[in-house]
């Protein structure tokens, strides 16, 4: 199934979660935020949170700054 | 030995924190991740700045969490690239997540031009963010006023500028910081501006709990030389205004006895 990771289209397996989403992406889980449709998921909730077609990541990682 | 004596004498509190080091660093501009860590270290800071960023999927960036875990720092992220109150919130939350962390440097700069703070958007953010168990730092002009309503809405501290970000002018707002630091029944962190050492002794000297410096580390020509020599400023300053500074008066008081020893005979 598709979705969309910040704007881009990702084919994912079906019942795929955020957690294994983020494994697959290669992104590391430390330092990620995730929203789904403009909702923050909580980390704690990422094993268990089944990505739907179409839905709308938001994939964002702590980086360098002042 | 003097310093590290006065310094465990003399901690900061923050919210739930005690920092021996009144020097708060960011970790952006540096040229690579070890000349960040080796100047970070050589600041002797406890806490660190950092921002969010929506991943690009083509272009990923260094992950700079871990190394900064691993030397123990305690993480600030910011609020960077919020241009009103609901995406300020909206990255607050999201650096909760990211991070594991509730503290949170407000900052709301829609120009980006002088990356000012707007301080209405600010408030509202930071009456928000306070209510929802943040620890709220926010980034703000050197506004006295403001800053009050800021202490009342239950920030943590206050980040009063001392000229725009990135712009090594110094203590340009240095009136007001003084008015801000006086009337504070929570600690003001001059941040943005300080360019060299000496503004930051200044700083410290007029009485700041703190001050955060990025740019005028980042961008020396040697990172780690110059972030040592912001650490013995912060001391020094700190030293100075615990000690209580001499008065100014317009004109001389001679430092030797006055004697008439060399007209004589």
């Amino acid at each position: 199934m598709n979705i969309f990771v910040n704007e881009q289209v990702l084919t994912i397996p079906v019942d795929c979660n955020i957690e294994q989403l983020l494994l697959l992406l290669e992104s590391p889980l430390k330092g990620s935020a995730v929203a789904v449709n403009q909702h923050i998921i909580s980390r704690s909730k990422w094993a268990e949170y089944t990505l739907n077609e179409g839905d709308q990541i938001s994939l964002f990682q702590a980086i360098a700054g002042g | 030995m003097l310093f590290n004596k006065m310094q465990s004498s003399d901690p900061l509190v923050i919210a739930d924190k005690i920092f021996t080091s009144r020097l708060f660093t960011g970790t952006g501009k540096f040229n690579d991740q070890q000349t960040m860590i080796a100047a970070l270290e050589a600041s002797q800071s406890e806490l660190v700045t950092m921002a969010l960023k929506r991943i690009d999927m083509e272009h990923k960036d260094d992950d700079i969490l871990a190394p900064l875990i691993k030397n123990g720092m305690n993480l600030l992220p910011n609020t960077s690239g919020a241009r009103n109150a609901k995406e300020a919130i909206f990255a607050a939350q999201l650096a909760r997540e990211a991070l594991q962390t509730n503290w949170i440097k407000l900052e709301i700069h829609p120009d980006p031009k002088y990356l000012l703070p707007d301080p209405i958007e600010t408030l509202k953010a930071a009456e928000f963010l306070a209510r929802d168990g943040f620890v709220v730092l926010p980034y703000v002009h050197a506004d006295p006023v403001l800053c009050k309503h800021l202490e009342a809405a239950g920030c943590a501290a206050v980040m009063p500028l001392g000229a725009p970000i990135g712009s090594n002018k110094g203590l340009k707002t240095i009136d007001f910081l003084q008015i801000i630091i006086e009337q504070a029944n929570i600690p003001v962190i001059v941040d943005a501006g300080i360019g060299s050492p000496s503004h930051a002794a200044l700083a410290m000297e007029l009485g700041a709990d703190a001050v955060l410096v990025n740019t005028a580390m980042a961008v020396a020509g040697d990172p780690v030389l110059m972030s040592e020599a912001f650490a013995k400023a912060v001391q020094a300053g700190r030293q100075a205004y615990l000690a209580g500074l001499a008065g100014q008066v317009s004109h001389a008081v001679a430092s030797s006895p006055l004697t008439a020893f060399l007209q004589a005979g």
